[in-house]
């Protein structure tokens, strides 16, 4: 490498973010008001299936403050549809941001009403009178694939609307020989990221400008302004995109939503600047759900615990209004986890059901996967009556394989998985947690130990949704301060920080001089939004050159002014400097001043002032099949070692989780303080799904958790003993060797927690393929398990 | 609408309020003081928390009108001559901010904890701020945070 990371790259430097967020000086969404702002609410639908014969919203436009009211058919002829999905493998549909004849999921908004304040647009909201004629609601995926099952959407006729198959030669010989088959349906639940900022938009047309600034809690400013465009059918160079600080996204803020698209609209038609801030309800609503997939998997193995293939089935349901298939995409490629498993066949269908639209959630599709597998391979090792250690490192890829070619075509760039696990069981002690479980059995209490290694494939790159690449611009003015602009926003993962250390480390410009503008259309370069882990893979990397070309530009100005070749200088102390004689040296000011002032001194064929540009491109990428229907479509693959201790009190079915020991690869750490932050954070995010959270639908499809009452998201007395630690394995494809480090945390507990649980309660028979394991499902698998037994 | 006039921040300040908004509304939409956040509006995130008369609340749950002639105090009110407060110093040091949207109600209800003066356990922190929900952090360096300024608290 010919470019040396230097501090404060890898230190724990304290977020420069903080301190507005500290004083309460942040600035959301919410905090803004313009002079003359409008306020909308939406009217969404009491049910989850059924056709609107009218809406009459006479009565709501009498009300006091109200200013207008748009229902779908009043704007259907007026904006273009949204778009749907970025494959071709999905159907496609007409969408738009108001139901117009039919409804398809509880809460989907029918009418909205602009008024003077909130209080007054909620109030005319209730006036508005609907009249539904209901249609069976399809809520059970599998149901919905039967023949003569209610079509969600009438123009498809039928709600398979997704279809993706990968198989290998002579899988079937495969398992008809081998000594044992484990054969299991497993479902990952449905649940949703719920940032603790709910969706928040200020759509502002100014007539006078003829232009249109749209503050978003978005994860995606430069992808929203182009959908603005095409719906609304209005100039893109005319809008401008600003999300300002997002209070945090785990993937939710990424996708476009109906009333991101509507907004801005209303603001034109109006001319006034429009607000409207989600409450918690809306959010559980309408804010994209994830997981929520059925897998029928099957595992072919010797004796001795040697997989020899997998075959699965999926069907994943995708809710109503469906817009995109990543997550189905990630589940079928990646499957095989972590383990050398070269015979595999998959079947995957999407479904659409009246349920919320399905995307993107912290770990989409990879999740599922990562769950699915390393909950069987511990139902095979129990079968076996192998450790669940063993077997793993009886199948790991091994270190010495890396890159690796896994059985779909995807190219994982590096990982040490034994010496990973090895180290997690070090940490746990775990010979020892063996002996203690075995002692307090017999005195009747149920301790679990749980394993797992997950693995969470980053910064993906798919034709027309995630780019692929990143780019940051950078200047340094004439007074030595630097600012540098990055094509991603962020929610929270500490962009300006980790960008300003970058920097910093490369040009010698002081941290504390070194400002990050994000989020904002106007000044940064286009790009695709915050996801799939991909800031430290593709963004920061985009920044380390934009830091190079300065560097190099810098370092050839000194060289000019010094007379010594650029090849022996070095950047330190504010100043450039030869390497073998440090007093023949110019200070960066100097260097400054005359790269904007005194360009006759400049280098030939340099041009005058201090500004780059950095792209990196994520490496490794496949845009299409093989031969075989093989391709790569991430670039990263961080992962984490896990071992879980819990006990089960079988009188309240409640789980104690004792002990929660990871270990964490994410390659190069650019601030392993923040890692640290997210991870911990994310950790809990995942305790959250495998024992709280869960978006459960009525028969009628009505959502019964829409608040946080129902829908429990851990809070701090929830928090165990966790031990954390990381390896260090660089990815060798980028310049910066990180691997992205937001999701791998979310992974670990559910496969970790129910294989601790279904070890705490082994003794009794009780088998966990259905999650989350809250205290009532696992009185009432207690009580199963004894009735079986009995 | 009635006129209704508190101290906040050990200012005092007045404005319209009906009788049923909110404090949360209040202090935010009428007196622009938009630190203190709105996560549920129904007392379930506690990003709202403010200082009432004294002791943390949640702002959603209380009425504008309720707080006529009161004293509250909100994030805006923490640091004082330009000087952070040790606990947004603590928070800033322990990387207790992800997003930062949970901060400001997470510091008032810590505020409120630490205002009696006593040392607290560890169990008293957990418990001081087992209604505020936070997302990004996990809540460990949060707790960390506490514990640290509960030592340099003034
Ligand atoms: S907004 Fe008040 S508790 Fe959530
Ligand atoms: S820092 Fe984001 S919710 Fe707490």
């Amino acid at each position: 490498m010919d470019f040396p990371i230097n501090p404060p790259i890898g230190e724990r430097v304290r977020r420069k973010e903080t301190q507005r967020f500290v004083t309460g000086t942040g600035r959301f969404v919410d905090d803004l008001l313009p002079p003359g702002t409008l306020h909308a609410s939406f009217t969404r639908s009491p049910c989850a299936h059924a056709r609107i014969n009218s809406v009459d919203a006479s009565a709501a436009l009498t009300m006091p403050g109200v200013r207008a009211v748009f229902t779908g058919k009043d704007i259907a002829d007026r904006i273009k549809p949204m778009r749907v999905g970025g494959s071709p493998l999905l159907r496609p549909l007409k969408l738009y941001p108001l139901a117009v004849d039919k409804i398809r999921y509880f809460g989907e908004p029918v009418a909205v009403v602009v008024a003077d304040n909130r209080y007054l647009a909620e109030d005319a909201v209730e006036a508005i009178a609907i009249d539904y004629e209901p249609l069976p609601a399809v809520i059970d995926p599998e149901a919905a694939l039967e023949p003569g099952a209610t079509p969600v959407h009438d123009v498809l006729g039928g709600n398979k609307v997704y279809k993706f198959h990968f198989a290998t030669d002579g899988i079937d010989e495969i398992f008809a020989k081998a000594d044992v088959v484990v054969k299991e349906r497993i479902r990952s639940h449905r649940i949703t990221a719920c940032p603790i900022e709910p969706r928040a938009y200020l759509a502002h047309y100014s007539p006078d400008e003829d232009s249109l600034t749209m503050w978003s809690a978005t994860a995606n400013p430069h992808s929203l302004r182009g959908r603005i465009a095409d719906v609304i059918n209005f100039p893109e160079g005319k809008i401008r995109v600003i999300a300002p600080d997002v209070g945090g996204s785990f993937g939710v803020k990424i996708q476009t939503y109906q009333e991101e698209l509507l907004l801005p609209f209303i603001s034109r038609e109006l001319g006034r600047p429009i607000k409207w801030c989600e409450t918690r309800v809306e959010h559980m609503r309408n804010g994209r759900h994830g997981r929520d997939q059925i897998h029928y998997i099957e595992m072919a193995l010797k004796k001795d615990g040697t997989i020899l293939g997998l075959r699965d089935r999926i069907i994943a349901d995708m809710g109503s209004t469906y817009t995109v298939d990543h997550s189905i995409m990630a589940s079928a490629l990646y499957m095989t986890g972590v383990y050398q498993i070269q015979n595999y066949a998959v079947d995957a269908t999407g479904v659409s059901t009246n349920k919320t639209t399905h995307g993107s959630l912290r770990g989409i599709g990879k999740a599922d996967a990562a769950y699915v597998i390393e909950r069987l391979v511990d139902i095979a090792a129990r079968k076996l009556n192998i450790d669940p250690i063993d077997i793993r490192m009886k199948n790991f890829i091994p270190a010495e394989s890396f890159p690796y070619r896994n059985v779909t075509g995807a190219l994982y760039d590096s990982g040490q998985y034994h010496l990973c696990l090895k180290r997690t069981a070090e940490i746990a002690g775990y010979e020892k947690l063996k002996q203690e479980q075995a002692e307090l059995r017999k005195k009747g209490i149920c301790r679990g130990i749980g394993v797992a290694l997950v693995m969470e494939p980053t910064s993906s790159s798919r034709i027309h949704a995630t780019g692929g690449y990143a780019s940051c611009r950078m200047r340094i003015d004439p007074s030595g301060a630097a600012t540098v602009f990055s094509s991603m926003g962020e929610q929270g993962q500490g962009h300006e920080t980790t960008i300003a250390q970058i920097v910093a480390s490369q040009t010698g410009i002081p941290f504390e001089k070194i400002t990050v503008i994000h989020g904002d259309t106007l000044p940064t370069p286009y790009g695709f939004g915050t996801g799939s882990s991909r800031s430290s893979v593709v963004l920061m990397p985009s920044a380390w050159v934009a830091a190079k070309k300065m560097r190099e530009k810098l370092v050839g100005i000194g060289a000019r002014l010094i007379g010594v070749p650029p090849e022996r200088l070095e950047i330190g102390d504010g100043k450039v400097f030869a390497k073998e004689k440090r007093d023949q040296a110019i200070a960066i000011a100097e260097i400054i001043r005359t790269a904007y002032g005194a360009i006759h001194l400049l280098p030939e064929n340099m041009e005058p002032g201090l500004e780059t540009m950095g792209t990196f491109v994520n490496p490794n990428i496949d845009y299409a099949p093989d031969d075989k229907g093989r391709m790569n479509t991430f670039s990263s693959y961080p992962y984490a070692g896990v071992i879980a201790v819990v006990d089960v009190d079988v009188e309240t079915g409640f789980i104690n989780i004792v002990r929660y020991c990871t270990v964490h690869d994410c390659g190069n750490m650019i601030n392993p303080q923040i890692v640290d932050t997210q991870q911990q954070g994310s950790i809990m995010q995942g305790i959250g799904a495998a024992l709280y959270e869960e978006l459960r639908y009525d028969e009628e499809g009505r959502l019964l958790s829409s608040t946080f009452m129902d829908y429990r998201l851990p809070c701090v007395e929830e928090v165990p003993e966790l031990a954390l630690e990381h390896i260090v394995t660089p990815n060798p494809f980028t310049p910066l060797g990180a691997k992205g480090a937001g999701e791998t945390g979310m992974l670990g507990p559910p496969p970790a927690l129910c294989n601790a649980v279904e070890d705490a309660l082994a003794p009794l028979g009780v088998k966990i393929r259905e999650t989350p394991l809250t205290p009532d499902r696992i009185l009432d698998l207690i009580e199963k398990a004894k009735s079986s037994h009995g | 609408m009635a006129n209704i006039s508190l101290t906040v921040n050990g200012e005092t300040r007045s404005g319209e309020a009906e009788s049923r908004t909110l404090l949360v509304h209040f202090l935010r939409d009428t007196l622009r003081l938009t630190g203190t956040h709105v996560g549920c509006v129904v007392g379930r995130c506690g990003a709202c928390t403010v200082m009432w008369n004294g002791a943390p609340v949640k702002s959603c749950m209380v009425f504008a009108v309720q707080t006529d002639g009161d004293e509250v105090v909100t994030v805006e009110g923490l640091a004082r001559d330009k000087r952070l407060h040790p606990l947004q110093e603590a928070f800033w040091k322990k990387d207790a901010v992800e997003c930062g949207y949970c901060t400001p109600g997470m510091l008032m209800s810590a505020y409120g904890l630490l205002s009696n003066g006593k040392t607290p356990t560890e169990a008293e922190i957990k418990k001081a701020i087992s209604g505020n929900l936070c997302r990004c952090t996990g809540y460990g360096n949060i707790v960390a945070a506490i514990r640290e300024a509960a030592g340099n608290f003034k």
